[in-house]
This record gives structure tokens, sequence and C-alpha cells, in this order.
């Protein structure tokens, strides 16, 4: 019988002695009562080695060939999801976004060289009044041309904030709730109140209402609408139906909104007389 | 504050009387001064940029909640 037909006798050992006598110089890397694997702590260099790439002049010199610069997009697009957060930091259940991360990056955007355009891709909820109303009005202010896109909701304070681009897109499937501001915290119920509340109403109507085709009273008939919603009175508009109310400029997703930024780009180079390579 | 969202409002404020005040910190890193909040392990999370070079704003390594690598 063959000697190695077995190994029965103690499961996992070896029985016997290998015929060729280990060589003395030759250390062994790894002990067998050592519960680690070698592999596990020096992993195994690989058998490829990466070359270093040659930098600008060395590869001029060497290959002839110049390294191509990466390639850097000419739009920046900035997501404003969740809560839009206002003076008061939210507790972190809530995805929030901080004005004041926004606006500086905004100014960056205006005054960048490389930058043509900015797309604003909108998934809120609404948020504060007077943060909504601060990255509107940047955004609206800015020289280059920018591109709004809605897509799973644009609520409350989202629709000042979407409609401040030049040119606004929805998702087909996409809602923009459109209600009344509300007081929250602790109210006192003198007249001062609501004509202050009816102040922050008309900051957000008349925002709107200079920014997109609707008009105030029918954006103030949306708000107020009784029936449509059943905790809160107002309205929620769904994809087409936020273009025919004039709010939003068309339906749409990212590619004809990439589209049509490019385009605007394209439009303000050649108003200002800039050859385009 | 006025928040104007659909969202039911004690859901979004759920929390807020539990929520203590980070410990804040002003540091500057690599000559960009920001406020940065000491998490439990000793790192350091940003918190906001300070700074008054926009271009900052645009580092994606200044993404506020972002830890820094000493």
């Amino acid at each position: 019988m063959d000697k190695y037909s077995s190994y029965d006798d103690e499961p996992g050992v070896f029985p016997y002695s290998p015929d060729i006598d280990p060589e003395p110089s030759i250390e062994p890397d790894h002990s067998p009562d050592d519960p680690h694997s070698p592999d596990e702590d020096h992993p195994r260099s690989p058998r490829r080695v990466q070359g270093r790439q040659k930098l600008g002049v060395d590869s001029i010199k060497e290959l002839g060939t110049m390294q191509v610069p990466e390639v850097k997009s000419n739009i920046h697009s900035i997501s404003i999801v969740g809560q839009i957060e206002g003076h008061l930091v939210l507790p972190p259940q809530n995805k929030t976004t901080k004005y004041e991360h926004i606006i500086p990056q905004l100014v960056a955007i205006e005054q960048s060289t490389e930058i043509e355009g900015l797309l604003l891709i909108l998934n809120t909820v609404g948020g504060d009044v007077e943060a909504g109303l601060a990255i509107a009005e940047m955004i609206t202010s800015l020289s280059k041309p920018t591109v709004s896109i809605v897509l799973g909701g644009g609520h409350s304070i989202g629709v000042p904030v979407a409609v401040a681009t030049s040119y606004s897109f929805i998702a087909e499937t996409a809602s923009m709730t459109i209600h009344p501001i509300r007081l929250n915290g602790l109210v006192i119920g003198v007249p001062q109140t609501y004509e202050y509340l009816d102040k922050m109403q008309d900051r957000v109507v008349n925002f709107v209402t200079s920014h997109s085709k609707i008009t105030s009273g029918q954006f103030r008939e949306l708000m107020f609408r009784t029936g449509e919603l059943a905790r809160d009175i107002g309205i929620v508009l769904i994809g087409k139906e936020a273009v025919e109310k004039g709010l939003i400029d068309e339906v749409g997703g990212v590619s004809k909104a990439v589209a049509k930024l490019k385009q605007m780009i394209a439009d303000r180079a050649n108003n200002k007389g800039v050859t385009l390579q | 504050m006025i928040l104007w969202t659909p969202m039911q409002l004690e859901l979004v404020l759920e929390g807020m009387e539990n929520m203590t005040t980070p410990d804040y910190c002003r540091i500057s890193h690599q000559g960009v001064p920001m406020l940065v909040e000491k998490t439990d392990g000793g790192r350091k999370r940003i918190a906001r940029l300070l700074s008054t070079n926009p271009a900052d704003y645009l580092n994606a390594d200044y993404t506020p909640g972002k830890f820094l690598e000493d």
C-alpha cells in the first residue's frame, strides 16, 4: 500500500516525514504553529509594478509627448437636498443644505474664469424662508447661465430656488407643494403677527412671480386652495402641471438640462464675440 | 426662524431640545481658517469654513462634515 494513501490516523496531520531533508540555510518564513497566514500581514508584492508617470518637461524631452490635461467640466452643479437650514442647526435626523457653504460657492462660481455655467439640482422639502430666499437671490444675480432641475420634489421654499435660475426643468414625476407659510414656535395672537406673516408670504410671492411666468393672483390662489391637501391648505403640482401653471419652463431630465445649459453658454460666448474653439 | 415645509414640524424638530452644543474650535488648516468640531475619537470634523477666499468653498477637501487628516 502506498504510504501517502491515508491521512486518517490523526485528522489534519500529515503522518510522515518528507524524504528530503530541509535545507538548513533556508529559514521558514511561517511557523505552522502561528495561526496567522503570512499573507495577511505582508501581502505579496504584486508582480507588475506600476511605472511612474513622466511629468511635463520630462515627457516632452524623452518621449516627445505632452501629458494630456485632466478634463475639467466647465459647468458646476450644486444640489439642494433635504431641508434648507436656516439660522438654527436642525436635529441630526434631517438632511440639510447649509446656506453658509452654498453662498460662497456661488461667489466662487461667479468669479471663476473656468466655470461657465451652473446646474442646480433640487430635491428638497423646503425649510427656512430666509435661507431659501438668500440662496435664490444669489442664484438669480449670477451673470453666468444657470439651469435648475427639480427631481423628486421642490416644495415650499424650494419653489423660489427652482425659479431663480435662468431656465428651469422639472422631472415628469417630480412634485412641488405650494402652501401657506405658517409660524412655528410660540405664536402671539395679535394682528401684528399676522401682518408679519403676510409680509413673509409677500416676499416669497414677489420673488416667484418676478422670476417665472405665473402671476401673483394665480400663485396666491394655488397657495390658499382648499381641499387639495388634507393636512394643510395648498396644492401639489406634479411635473407637467408646474409647467402649465407657468412656474417651471419645461418638463425634462438631466440630459435636457445639460443640453440647455451648454446652448446658453454657447449663446453667451457668441454675444460676447468670443470665438468658440 | 420660519420653516416653510410640507413635512410635519414635529418630525423636523424632534430632538431639538436634547441637542448638545458640539465642542467647536477655531483653527487654521493649511492657511484656511475654519470652525471644527472635536469628536470623541479626537478627530476634527469641519463644521464651517471661515475663509474669505471663495475658491476654498469649492475645494472638496473642505466640505463641511469631512474629517481633517493631520
